[in-house]
């Protein structure tokens, strides 16, 4: 085949710029980390890389929705302690009240507690978190006792409903505990002692309310239990997502990303191979027969 | 026997000869970079015998030589490699500039990127999740309305954009026309100088140079066939006389150029049903699919007029089918074409993601309890939520004045409110993973999810581009073999251009030491004979 130097020098061109391009992919490879810039590149890679992607960030999606459902859980269970705790103390001045040695002094003294009490209780009602009232049921804006009432359930239909979050595709948590039969259950009691105390009552009609008030304390635990329980399906729950998390970033990195000992490797091998193709052609280029007639 | 001057003419004749293929070798040289030239020899040849023939030919003893004559100068060139060099040329066009629309289009929908369509549909699946989660929250509520903007406003971007390049294409199809006509035109010119140079016995070799460089930058746009039609008069044997081109087409070849004459072409939009005439496409913007080229002929007849409709054209060759092919073709309801298909995927996903979203939020109830209204609607009239396509999409204003008005909750319809409700805001997040049954006409997507739409549509962008270059690739490939071949024949070596610098100069030499020793032997004649004695 007969060879003419615009063929060697056209050749030399198309090379070097092939060359430059090997080598701009690989660029774009170590730069990004990514194995494919453009769909084109590697359809499979592409589409299911956003496949890859959407998964992830569901994931991380359901790890925010665990952190404002253990919110909920935490918050609701601590109010419940304090209302368990004041329960408690309500059995002991009940308890102590109920001695028929008291006088009615002694009974209004107490009596100055319960309310106390009972105040306390209608405050725990109206447990917010962030802006929401956790024991509302489905009425966060609404609290539950207003200072004088209990909330109306013709008025606010959604007291004893559910507030639900989706920690896992399909997986929904109640994450609230309904506090209005629990909290207007022991504000009523706490009313009834009230008076008892105000209006002379016996001792044994005041020690008749300790069955009330036992019964008022396994509600509340009961509710805790519950909450417990809850708790421990959550933190499962968070388990399982973390592992998932770790599953897709891998899925997706062997997905699309480079392997960068191999890449820069081959860049390398690359570059070497750019500037012999360079010192060559420079060499082949610039020499001609017009070098050596004189 | 012959004169005594004989010899003196002989090396003359060697001179000149001599001479004009050194100037041949310093035209070659000079034109050692011009695109398309291919290089030039003299052929030189023997002249007549001494003595002719006749009845009173002298008599000696032999034919005696009288030296030698440039009898042509002839370019070296291989047709068959041209041809092949032309048909390469046509696929490349082809894939090439497929492979580039594939890839504009590529950047526009920007997968996989943490910017695409896709990421701006997770953050707002993702904001739904979080209303759920807090529904009475104004802030979340406002969150989930941007994004919605969000996502409309990816819609519309992307329909534009591709739109731009779609307007584009067509500008360019209405470039390579004229590019095309003009084309055809020079050519058309330097057959007529060709006609008028071939009878007086020359050989244009320049000319045809031009000619073929035409021809190859034709050859881009169509796969074309070329006939050669011999000059009368004196024409030389080896002269290439003047070209006709056709166009190949399936339905058979189309003139386009005969001598002197030509066509020009006119790129056509029409319809079917109804049936109109075809009218040419113009720059004005709007979408309008080629049907078929008007072939005009020449006004003499020589070159007929005609028509090419697009299904004559032949398949997988030529830019401009490529680019038609990108730009979209046929009937324009029919939205044939890589973009009129991508911009109809990109309405039906934007139809169904509008639907699937508004049939779930109207069944909910907002942060008052009245039931939910359309949130997705028609930019041109917000009290339309039908007719939604990627170019119209908005968000209805009022939510974004209002964000108590999304419904994301469950709670009965116009009834009592429920502000921590969110389970509607998870019904909404959910549609990211519902499959929407129903043809793409009644705004479903055949069962599909909106995500693994999307990903089909993105997975068979992918697929063209990837056949687009690899393709274009090998067509490069194999049109560098062809080009190379056709340069190994044609293109100037500087090595044999100096060689041969040497064998004319060494020729040139030697006639004129001949010319040196015919005037010793005359001045021996002249001066030195009939002097015996002096």
């Amino acid at each position: 085949m007969r060879v003419t130097q615009s063929m060697l020098s056209s050749n030399m061109l198309r090379n070097l710029s092939n060359s430059y391009g090997k080598m701009s992919t690989l660029q774009d490879q170590i730069n990004s980390g990514k194995k494919i810039t453009r769909p084109s590149q590697d359809p499979v890679v592409a589409t299911k890389g956003i496949g890859y992607r959407t998964d992830l960030s569901k994931v991380e999606q359901y790890q925010r929705n665990l952190g404002e459902v253990n919110n909920w859980l935490d918050s609701s269970d601590d109010a419940l302690d304090h209302v368990g705790q004041a329960v408690i103390r309500l059995q002991e001045l009940v308890t102590d009240a109920a001695n028929d040695s008291k006088t009615s002094d002694d009974r209004k003294k107490i009596q100055v507690e319960i309310t106390q009490l009972r105040e306390q209780i209608q405050d725990l009602a109206n447990t917010k978190v962030g802006d929401k009232y956790i024991f509302s049921g489905t009425n966060t804006q609404t609290p539950l006792h207003d200072g004088t009432n209990f909330a109306d359930l013709l008025i606010a239909t959604g007291l004893n409903k559910e507030v639900k979050m989706e920690v896992y595709d399909g997986v929904e948590i109640n994450v609230n505990t309904t506090g209005i039969q629990l909290f207007s259950d022991i504000d009523a009691l706490l009313g009834e002692i009230e008076t008892s105390l105000g209006d002379g009552s016996a001792g044994t009609v005041i020690s008749g309310y300790l069955t009330d008030i036992s019964k008022m304390q396994n509600n509340v635990l009961e509710k805790r239990a519950d909450i417990g329980a809850r708790q421990n399906r959550v933190e499962m729950m968070e388990n399982r997502l973390a592992s998932q998390e770790i599953i897709a970033t891998k899925r997706m990195s062997e997905n699309e990303d480079i392997d960068y000992e191999k890449t820069i490797t081959e860049m390398i091998t690359q570059e070497s191979i750019h500037t012999a193709a360079l010192s060559v052609g420079s060499k082949i280029i610039q020499a001609t027969l017009v070098d050596f007639i004189r | 026997m012959g004169s005594t001057f004989m010899g003196l003419e002989t090396a003359r004749r060697g001179l000149t000869t001599q001479q004009s293929a050194l100037y041949t070798t310093g035209h070659n040289i000079s034109n050692a970079n011009t695109i398309g030239y291919s290089r030039q020899r003299v052929n030189m040849e023997a002249t007549l015998g001494y003595p002719g023939t006749g009845l009173n030919a002298p008599k000696i003893p032999g034919h005696l030589g009288t030296g030698v004559q440039a009898q042509s100068v002839q370019r070296i060139r291989d047709q068959f490699i041209d041809r092949q060099y032309r048909q390469e040329t046509s696929k490349l066009g082809y894939w090439e500039t497929r492979s580039n629309a594939v890839s504009q289009m590529e950047d526009i929908l920007s997968e996989p990127s943490d910017f695409g369509l896709n990421e701006s549909l997770d953050q707002f699946w993702s904001s739904l999740q979080i209303l759920s989660t807090s529904p009475d929250d104004a802030s979340t509520r406002k969150v989930v309305v941007q994004k919605g903007i969000a996502v409309a406003e990816s819609f519309n971007y992307i329909n534009k954009q591709l739109t731009d390049i779609q307007e584009n294409l067509k500008n360019e199809i209405l470039v390579s026309t004229t590019d095309i006509n003009s084309i055809l035109k020079q050519i058309a010119a330097i057959n007529e100088e060709i006609q008028a140079i071939e009878p007086n016995g020359y050989m244009p070799n320049d000319l045809y140079d031009v000619r073929d460089v035409l021809l190859d930058e034709l050859s881009n746009y169509f796969p074309v066939e070329v006939s050669y039609e011999k000059s009368g008069g004196n024409a030389l044997a080896i002269a290439e006389g003047s070209m006709n081109i056709t166009i190949k087409t399936d339905a058979g070849p189309i003139n386009i150029v005969t001598g002197k004459d030509f066509a020009s072409l006119t790129a056509n939009t029409g319809s079917t049903t109804p049936p109109t005439p075809p009218t040419p496409i113009t720059d004005a913007e709007g979408y309008q699919p080629f049907t078929s080229f008007t072939v005009t002929g020449s006004a003499n007849g020589n070159v007929k007029s005609g028509e090419i409709k697009y299904d004559d054209l032949e398949a997988n060759k030529g830019q401009i089918l490529s680019l038609i092919n990108s730009y979209g073709y046929g009937e324009a309801t029919a939205e044939t074409g890589v973009y009129p298909e991508m911009l109809k995927n990109l309405d039906e996903l934007a139809k169904a993601f509008a639907k699937a979203f508004n049939d779930v939020h109207i069944t909910g109830s907002d942060l008052n309890g009245n039931k939910g209204q359309d949130f997705f609607v028609n930019k041109t009239d917000e009290n339309i939520s039908t007719v939604i396509t990627a170019s119209n999409i908005k968000v209805h204003s009022k939510f974004e004045k209002d964000t108590s008005l999304l419904a994301a909750s469950t709670s009965a319809p116009n009834g009592n409110a429920e502000p921590g409700n969110g389970s509607n805001a998870l019904l909404l997040a959910n549609i990211k993973s519902k499959a929407l049954l129903g043809d793409t006409t009644t705004g479903g997507l055949s069962g599909a999810t909106i995500q693994t739409y999307y990903q089909s549509m993105i997975g068979q962008m992918g697929v063209l581009g990837e056949q687009a270059t690899r393709l274009a690739v090998n067509s490069a490939t194999i049109q560098l073999t062809v080009a190379n071949n056709r340069a190994s024949v044609s293109s100037v070596s500087l090595d044999e251009e100096m060689t041969n610098m040497i064998t004319f100069q060494q020729a040139y030499n030697a006639n004129a030491r001949m010319i040196t020793v015919v005037d010793e032997i005359l001045d021996k004649i002249i001066n030195g004979m009939g002097r015996a004695g002096l």
